[in-house]
């Protein structure tokens, strides 16, 4: 029986500290797991809570991230509550076996550090390794604080594991921004943490040696279009319902409120950065302090990167004239993914919205206030001019001559 | 520990009740599918299987057909042993717990991987499985080439063998290289058990597999899989060719307790020419032309090196 | 089943080997199995043959080579007894006739078209050998 750990109300946790104890308090079953900076010390996090008898699960330690993912794939599909960590190379090593996961409809959950991807190799974090995953079937959330990291772990559980929806699920938060600093976390305790996520109810596991079951076969011209319509399906239609009720129940727990997109000041805007991660916070403090000077800014964060809220996104910006998207991944050779996506959402609507993309922060490069103040005025005299007053694309905090395409 | 299936004998070993269903797409006279069923049947224990993807999961698992009697996953190319070592750890997990829905029943865990995915793409994997230690068997079912593709070579195709990448032309008589000797990599890693198996000496492979089931950790079986498909013979002789492979001694039959004591468990009573081995194989053929003789005098010799290395090794008990 | 639309499927592929749960399938006949219909054992793979076996059980000696070394689980084999050839599931490798060892031998291929009693009446005599 794992020993309970008491909890302060308020304890300081980096990041990763926050998400390992998360994962402590869900009771994981198994944990296969290899260590990469900056996830590294919730791999060490969770070792030590096992050495101390705070864990009962199996923790396999496993050779890379590619064998940490199939370790979680088959633990998973034998039936029982799977998770792991990593970041950068480590996810970009699993990324077949993550498009494996999904299509077998496994619920695991992925804590993503997030970090650039080599070459050059970095350490520091940025949103590429996520961007790699886009299209790989999973739910993502987007964390941007360590107290988003630790409550979106157990909404992730909770919604994965859900029998209607089966599927694996991302917890995403800023390499060393996020997972190395720490602030006050507003923690729950053991007993009402578990409790939220509840007890693991297998579904279709081999470990039900009375019923065997295949996972994992082949399907050629005459099935596959069928059955991955059908987790298309299920991450358009079966998702957000689940995620809603998780985060109502998780807001009636805690009194925190969370949502499929967090939107600040959006409603009377003239014009709204569109970013993710520790940025949301930087964009909400500058845009209050323009908005006391008489600019009518907002910021829009998205919280669940995937399924995509194409209609609570369409319905929060429609109306919004100048709109900028932050992308912290370079798109080598084309306008950026958040740029793109709010482009696909907006384009059939009738308002005229002026979109730009802003490329940034790769590699820890920082986004400072002064930055964004910067992109709200032009963002500004967008929404005046009623269409582009810069190039489509910009790059910022770049040393060298600007920057900028399109 | 659960009971050994008695098998005094193969009358006795036909009532057995098939875990592994025909209609699949296996080649007619396929040698995976005669090893997979001796090794399903040399116990009624529960299992869980993987495998990797290859002859054996492609032809075993197209929708909308399963030939699987028992619990099975095959996630890709390199994990089918990570596959079952994360079960393992599930069901390891669900026992301390006390989850599990047959609490009484111990499942064994086994992982089937070709020779190109367990000996290449898939190395890795296995060492880590067999590193960590855990209770699972881990069976290469042996072809010496990636035949589910049409036949290139793996790092298991032994020098001289005509493949889609490396093939027999006028400049090139096939393969350079020469088998990597798995049994020895995985009795390296302390596997309390290795062992090399063939179909046609099922007496021989079923009492491995029951050792190998009775031990604890993770056990490695060699099984040599004559493929009628890419080493081109007839599909009626798949079992001769084994006979031929066996007899020659290019295919011997050993074990490797906890990773040094080595036993030769078959010594044929008329030891056959390997170059009668060879000819019986399309797949050898251009070596009998005469410029590739000595590739033929280097075969008897290496195997007669090999017989030698393996008998002095028994002796020795090291 | 082949018309199945997106919707008619377990998720993620999943195929289930029986139709309800079963306990100790490795003692219970495949007779007496509640195969699901996604069980390749309901399938038949007889259109892949051009020769067939035919077993003659007068010259039989019940040693079970042939059910052991059949790939196709084929070989129907009963209280240690040949029963005869599943040809829902026999491939036609030929495998057992080469394994089967009694003079004449009690499983020789045909033409898929062969009539099993005309061959039965026509099987040829033990091979005597040349001196």
């Amino acid at each position: 029986m794992a020993e309970k750990m008491e909890l302060r109300d308020i304890e300081v946790w980096d990041g990763n500290m926050a998400a390992s104890q998360a994962m402590r308090q869900v009771q994981i079953d198994v944990v296969a797991a290899y260590p990469i900076t900056p996830s590294t010390p919730i791999v060490e996090n969770y070792g030590s809570f096992l050495a101390n008898g705070y864990v009962d699960g199996e923790f396999v330690m496993v050779e890379s991230e590619h064998a940490a993912m199939s370790g979680c794939v088959g633990a998973s599909a034998a039936g029982g509550r799977v998770a792991t960590a990593t970041s950068s190379q480590g996810f970009a090593l699993m990324v077949e076996v993550l498009y494996q996961a999904s299509g077998m409809r496994l619920p695991i959950v992925l804590n993503v550090v997030n970090r650039a991807l080599a070459a050059p190799l970095n350490v520091n974090g940025d949103h590429s390794d996520m961007y790699l995953g886009r299209d790989s079937g999973w739910i993502q959330f987007d964390a941007y604080n360590p107290q988003e990291a630790y409550d979106l772990n157990f909404i992730a559980f909770k919604v994965a594991e859900d029998h209607d929806v089966r599927l694996p699920a991302m917890v995403h938060q800023d390499g060393f921004m996020t997972s190395h600093t720490a602030q006050g976390v507003h923690t729950l305790d053991d007993d009402t943490a578990y409790n939220f996520v509840g007890e693991f109810q297998p579904m279709n596991d081999m470990l039900d040696l009375d019923n065997p079951v295949t996972h994992g076969v082949q399907t050629e011209e005459d099935w596959h279009f069928e059955h991955k319509a059908r987790q298309h399906n299920d991450l358009m239609t079966k998702v957000f319902p689940k995620i809603e009720a998780a985060f109502d129940a998780f807001e009636k727990l805690t009194g925190r409120r969370y949502n499929l997109v967090e939107t600040y000041n959006v409603e009377d805007a003239d014009a709204v950065v569109v970013c993710m991660g520790t940025s949301v916070e930087t964009a909400v403090e500058v845009s209050k302090e323009l908005r006391a000077e008489g600019k009518k800014v907002g910021v829009v964060g998205i919280r669940v990167f995937r399924p995509w809220p194409f209609e609570a996104i369409r319905d929060a910006l429609k109306d919004v004239k100048a709109i900028g998207a932050l992308d912290r991944s370079s798109p080598n050779g084309t306008v950026g993914a958040l740029f793109n996506e709010l482009a696909g959402t907006l384009i059939n609507g009738d308002t005229k919205n002026v979109l730009s993309n802003y490329v940034y922060g790769l590699g820890g490069r920082d986004l400072t206030k002064a930055h964004l103040r910067e992109i709200f005025g032009e963002l500004l005299a967008n929404a005046e001019a009623g269409a582009l007053t810069t190039p489509t694309q910009q790059f910022v905090g770049l040393r060298g001559p600007k920057l900028s395409f399109l | 520990m659960s009971e050994i299936k008695k098998i005094k004998n193969l009358k006795e070993f036909s009532t057995s009740a098939d875990r592994f269903e025909g209609a699949n797409l296996l080649c007619p006279g396929c040698a995976h599918s005669i090893i997979v069923r001796e090794i399903l049947n040399a116990t009624n224990d529960d299992l869980i299987l993987s495998a990797s993807t290859g002859c054996l999961e492609v032809c075993t698992a197209v929708y909308p057909y399963t030939s699987w009697d028992a619990s099975w996953i095959h996630i890709g190319f390199e994990n089918g042993s990570t596959a079952v070592a994360g079960a393992e750890a599930m069901y390891k997990a669900l026992k301390r717990k006390g989850r599990l829905k047959q609490p009484d029943r111990e499942p064994k865990f086994v992982a089937f991987g070709g020779d190109g995915a367990s000996y290449d793409i898939g190395f890795q994997w296995i060492s880590g499985c067999f590193e960590r230690g855990h209770n699972m068997m881990y069976v290469v079912l042996d072809n010496e080439v990636y035949a589910n593709t049409g036949g290139q070579r793996s790092s298991s195709t032994p020098i001289g063998a005509s493949t889609t990448t490396a093939p027999a032309g006028r400049v090139s008589y096939g393969e350079k290289m020469n088998k990597k000797d798995m049994l020895a990599i995985m009795a390296a890693h302390g596997s309390p058990y290795v062992a090399q198996v063939a179909p046609n000496k099922w007496k021989d492979m079923i009492k491995k597999i029951q050792h190998g089931f009775q031990v604890e950790g993770p056990v490695f079986i060699n099984a040599m899989s004559a493929c009628t498909t890419e080493w081109k013979f007839a599909p009626e002789d798949t079992i001769a060719i084994s006979d031929l492979a066996t007899d020659s001694l290019v295919f011997p039959l050993y074990e490797i307790i906890d990773g040094t004591k080595l036993n030769i468990t078959y010594r044929p009573k008329n030891v056959i020419p390997v170059k009668d081995y060879l000819g019986a194989q399309g797949r050898f053929k251009h070596l009998f032309k005469p410029e590739n003789k000595h590739i033929l005098d280097e075969w008897q010799e290496r195997i007669d090196k090999q017989w030698e290395y393996l008998q002095r090794r028994e002796e020795a008990s090291v | 089943m082949e018309n199945n639309g997106w919707n008619d499927f377990e998720i993620g592929a999943m195929l289930r080997s029986f139709e309800k749960p079963v306990s100790g399938v490795a003692t219970i006949l495949q007779e007496d199995r509640p195969y699901s219909p996604n069980n390749s054992f309901t399938a038949s793979v007889a259109d892949w043959r051009i020769e067939k076996p035919i077993f003659n059980k007068d010259y039989c000696i019940d040693c079970q080579f042939c059910w052991i070394y059949c790939p196709d689980i084929s070989i129907i084999s009963r209280d240690k007894k040949m029963v005869g050839v599943d040809y829902d599931h026999c491939k036609g490798c030929g495998i057992c006739v080469e394994v089967c060892p009694t003079n004449p031998k009690s499983l020789l291929m045909f033409e898929e078209r062969a009539d099993e009693e005309a061959m039965l009446a026509a099987w040829p005599e033990k091979e005597t050998k040349e001196k």
